[in-house]
């Protein structure tokens, strides 16, 4: 296990006072927030600062770390908590905000116990529904055109015999329905925490995203695909082949058509009722002139069109 | 409603049909009554109904609540800002769906 030092996470010194701790969290926060970071790592990094801010803004568990992390000063790698560490520490938790159990690290969970906090609030009541649990999922564009089977590993907190929690792996095989989209979210009734006495279990929600495509890009149902074009395809017209999720499709392209031009291809988006649409957004490749007989024909389409300017819109 | 059977467990796909009760938006959400009566009344949330108990809720609705929690909730930032934030998120995704639609 790796030790996490969550004064360098945060970017903090050691004797850091609770302001400063606060201050650097809310803007590494703000960065890193998954919904708004354009980060790569954003969600990553976003966890180990809620980790580490959860311990340094909490004294108990700060004191705690710290008497750890004097142990480990200087030394770097492997880490194990001492035997009998976290005598004399008792952790109140902060109740149900913040961060998911299954959230923390593995060094998290050896200092402060494995799902402590989800489970501390839940002895209280002897009859409470289960939680609801959300995940992602990360599908193909082609996933959402065909439908496919995923398997899906939680963890999950349950109380053992002794009633402690402990986090459980499960794995879920389900079935992506054919024409999901981007952002939805399906829920599977009975299948996030389990209740405590009679009360039912919560549901799992997972929500859908896509992997990025080399060639589509999604919008809701609709798909577009970009379709290069030869400058004689584009000036008289042609029947091309346009890729598509469902295969290979013919377009007749009209004479005359411009670069961003989009064609319409109806019904042939994300399947559904409707079934979104594929444009395909025509740009011009234009042909090297590497041999005489391109630059003669350049000069002749030159000659042919004496009144062209390409720059007419730039004038007043 | 959509819904497929399959390992004897039902799945729905939550934007389509689904509506929730003020009750079953607290616990997908895992926020606080208050707080999401808060967020109707500052527009985050625009549910169908009059009364709280009539108020029923989309299924994108869960989407929203669950930014607006991790808003509260990591950032601080208070209802009003959670609005405000929320709009502009609508406007960064709406600008960049249209950027996708062109090369």
């Amino acid at each position: 296990m790796k030790f996490q030092d969550y004064y360098q996470t945060l970017g903090v010194a050691r004797d850091a006072s609770p302001e400063d701790i606060k201050r650097a969290y809310r803007k590494l926060a703000r960065k890193y927030h998954p919904d708004v970071s354009k980060e790569p790592d954003a969600e990553a990094r976003f966890k180990q600062i809620g980790e580490a801010s959860e311990v340094l803004q909490d004294p108990e568990k700060r004191a705690a770390y710290d008497a750890v992390g004097a142990q480990q000063a200087g030394g770097s790698g492997d880490f194990q908590p001492p035997p009998g560490w976290d005598t004399g520490f008792e952790f109140s938790g902060r109740g149900d905000e913040g961060f998911d159990a299954q959230d923390h690290s593995d060094f998290f969970e050896a200092l402060f116990g494995r799902a402590a906090r989800g489970m501390g609030a839940q002895r209280r009541a002897m009859h409470m529904p289960g939680q609801d649990h959300h995940a992602k999922v990360l599908i193909d564009l082609e996933d959402a055109y065909r439908g496919a089977q995923r398997s899906i590993s939680l963890r999950v907190p349950v109380l053992d015999a002794e009633g402690r929690g402990v986090l459980q792996e499960r794995t879920l095989a389900i079935n992506i329905p054919k024409g999901i989209r981007e952002g939805q979210h399906l829920r599977l009734a009975g299948q996030g925490g389990p209740g405590l006495g009679d009360a039912p279990a919560g549901d799992l929600f997972l929500e859908i995203e896509f992997n990025t495509h080399r060639l589509y890009r999604v919008v809701g149902r609709d798909v577009y695909v970009d379709l290069p074009l030869a400058p004689w395809e584009a000036a008289l017209g042609a029947s091309v082949a346009v890729p598509t999720p469902d295969g290979e499709v013919e377009l007749t392209i009209p004479p005359g058509s411009a670069a961003g031009r989009k064609l319409r291809l109806k019904g042939k988006g994300i399947p559904g009722s409707p079934a979104g649409d594929l444009y395909a957004v025509l740009t011009i490749a234009l042909p090297p002139a590497g041999s005489d007989m391109a630059k003669h024909a350049y000069a002749a389409l030159k000659a042919a069109a004496p009144d062209f300017d390409p720059r007419a819109s730039l004038k007043g | 409603m959509m819904s497929i059977m399959n390992h004897d467990h039902t799945i729905d796909i939550v934007e389509e049909e689904l509506q929730l009760t003020l009750d079953q938006l607290c616990r997908a959400c895992r926020a606080h009554e208050e707080l999401v009566r808060v967020w109707v009344v500052e527009g985050v949330l625009t549910p169908i109904g009059a009364a709280p108990h009539e108020w029923r809720f989309t299924g994108a609705s869960l989407r929203r609540a669950r930014l607006a929690l991790t808003l509260t909730r990591e950032l601080e930032i208070n209802a009003p800002g959670v609005a405000l934030a929320l709009d502009l998120m609508d406007e960064i995704a709406a600008l960049k769906a249209r950027l996708r639609t062109v090369t």
